[in-house]
């Protein structure tokens, strides 16, 4: 396991040198998504400010929710963002590769790629957490636990990019299908918090786990809720076993195919 | 030599996809469709030797492709069974990844941005192998491939002669002892391609690695296989030494004439002899060897042609391999 980890650093290494070698789109790709995510927190602030506190929730628990979720999208989609180009392999044949790789599967497809944009989501994220933070006043028990659910959260996500991404070996060109479906996790993990409530709270939770993404970290650090914690975390971990088999099952019904491909 | 590298027992695989029936709606063909299966690999058992070099041939969809992947581990087969230096490549695919290289000529393993070095020591770290063997081996293999005008360049600037050479040279990077070649020769001119077989040819003397390729290059086959192995739709044809290949199955030869006379019209031959270049200088007859022998043909043609030079030769390779193709029509 310690030779896996080991390769996967430097496969990352490798990537970031990879992309650093385009250093305009390195650079702009950055930059670029620092300015949307810092669009769309406007927006957002503006309409609690507008509307006022819907079900507890403030303008700054969204600063909290973005930071969440942006700073864990931003690591699963820098450190594993090969993951996400699955059903581009699969279905050009370039999976091949992989398979003839003596290391594990999953690793040496998620350090594939680097997406440079991911850095401008985790500088982004980690700039919201630290303005939230300014805000709520934070204690040392909530600095515990927003560590803990940036783990948590950045699990919860790498779970729904890996289980979605298996759906590459059930059809054929996958990639819209695969798109759309982390789009349904993807969304809502974005939306104001205090708009799930009953049924769409519990499917959000359970069987489509966004909320774990953003919107609960933020409500237990928010009310030191150790309840929530415990279910976030089983939640978490279930999603990402449940993931992991999904993406084995697929592997089996992987199929190759010939179109000519170049590059990584 | 006598080790056995590969043994494939009665190995089958087969694929199933929908198909349109025109005789229903949409959205039955939506729904519900027709499965269509098709077996690509159907019951085929080999061995292939420590150090053998052997081509493993076919037309389009004859199935080589779908074989070399089930025995690199990527496909896993439907029946049969596939032992690999000892190993099953469904079960032991990671294991097995240690022990063999691959080259797939239509698909690059390189990092496209960055010098071809870091692209060997990428693979030289993912086959586990310490920075001194890593240093160790990039040299020796850069020697040995000539590597050293383009080490440095990124991938992406490559020509695809070099790109190909790179290919290799990374696939070859952990010292595997068989190495699975599948159309390596793709797109490259005369030159490369000549430069390529010698280098194979180099590895396989200097380090006894087995190699195991497809092509459709005549010439991959001639100078680097001793050995080949025939598949078509999926069961296989021949296996026996390459230059056994065209003594089994020449069924034709040809003599080259230069005439000394012209001819408006050109004489009829008798049975066993036809035309194959019919022009002022030159004149081409094939001679079907099973009706007609060598000596009977010559003097035939003798009494009717005066002739400034004769000259037998046996049928190509490329031909022969035409032929057994097309003697194996469609099930």
């Amino acid at each position: 396991m310690i030779k896996e980890l080991s390769f996967a650093l430097y496969a990352i290494k490798k990537n970031i040198q990879s992309s650093a070698e385009l250093r305009t789109s390195f650079l702009m790709n950055i930059v670029g998504m620092t300015i949307n995510n810092t669009a769309f927190i406007i927006i957002w602030v503006f309409f609690v400010k507008s509307v006022g506190v819907i079900h507890g929730w403030t303008a700054a628990d969204i600063i909290g929710l973005l930071g969440f979720s942006s700073l864990s999208y931003g690591v699963v989609h820098s450190i594993a963002s090969g993951i996400g180009l699955t059903a581009e392999y699969v279905s050009s044949g370039s999976f091949d590769r992989f398979m003839v790789s003596p290391k594990n599967l999953l690793i040496r497809i998620a350090t594939s790629r680097f997406s440079a944009s991911a850095i401008g989501d985790i500088v982004f994220g980690l700039v919201c957490l630290g303005v939230y933070s300014f805000l709520i006043h934070i204690s040392i028990v909530q600095i515990i636990l927003m560590v803990f659910l940036v783990v948590v959260s950045t699990m919860v996500f790498l779970a729904a990019l890996i289980a979605v991404m298996s759906a590459s070996f059930l059809f054929t060109d996958a990639h819209a299908v695969t798109s759309s479906l982390f789009e349904l996790f993807l969304t809502p993990t974005l939306f104001h918090g205090g708009s799930f409530q009953g049924a769409t709270r519990f499917i959000f939770t359970f069987f489509i786990p966004s909320l774990i993404a953003g919107a609960l970290p933020v409500e237990i650090v928010r009310d030191v809720s150790l309840e929530k914690l415990v279910i976030v975390s089983v939640v978490a971990i279930v999603w990402f076993l449940l993931s992991l088999k999904l993406f084995t099952a697929g592997v089996k019904k992987y199929e190759s195919s010939n179109l000519m491909t170049f590059g990584n | 030599m006598d080790q056995d590298s590969i043994v494939v027992s009665s190995l089958s695989k087969s694929f199933s996809f929908p198909i349109k029936n025109p005789s229903v709606g949409w959205i039955k063909n939506l729904f519900n469709p027709e499965i269509k299966e098709i077996t690509a690999v159907d019951d085929i058992s080999f061995s292939v030797k420590s150090g053998e070099r052997v081509a493993f041939i076919g037309p389009n969809g004859a199935g080589k492709s779908t074989t070399i992947k089930m025995l690199t581990g990527i496909l896993f087969p439907t029946s049969g069974e596939i032992r690999v230096l000892g190993l099953d490549p469904s079960n032991d695919r990671k294991k097995l990844a240690y022990k063999i290289g691959t080259v797939f000529g239509q698909r690059s393993q390189l990092l496209p941005n960055l010098p071809l070095t870091d692209s060997l020591e990428f693979f030289g770290v993912m086959y586990d192998l310490s920075d001194r063997e890593i240093r160790h081996r990039i040299k020796e293999l850069s020697e040995l491939f000539d590597l050293g005008s383009f080490i440095d360049q990124p991938v992406r600037k490559l020509s695809l002669g070099q790109r190909m050479r790179a290919e290799v040279v990374v696939s070859l990077i952990h010292k595997p002892k068989i190495i699975f070649l599948d159309e390596p020769t793709i797109g490259l001119d005369v030159v490369a391609k000549k430069s390529f077989r010698d280098l194979l040819l180099k590895i396989n003397k200097e380090e006894n690695t087995t190699i195991f390729l497809t092509s459709h290059d005549v010439g991959d086959i001639e100078s680097l296989c001793e050995r080949t192995i025939v598949i078509n739709h999926g069961t296989l044809v021949k296996d026996l030494p390459t230059q056994e290949l065209a003594r089994t199955f020449v069924k034709e030869k040809n003599i080259d004439i230069t005439p000394n006379t012209t001819f408006s019209v050109f004489p009829e031959l008798p049975e066993g002899l036809k035309y194959a270049v019919k022009s002022k200088d030159k004149i081409t007859v094939i001679i079907d060897i099973s009706k007609i022998g060598v000596q009977e043909a010559l003097r035939k043609l003798l009494d009717v042609f005066m002739v400034d030079d004769i000259n037998v030769y046996d049928t190509d390779l490329e031909t022969i391999i035409r032929n057994i193709y097309e003697s194996n029509p469609a099930r």
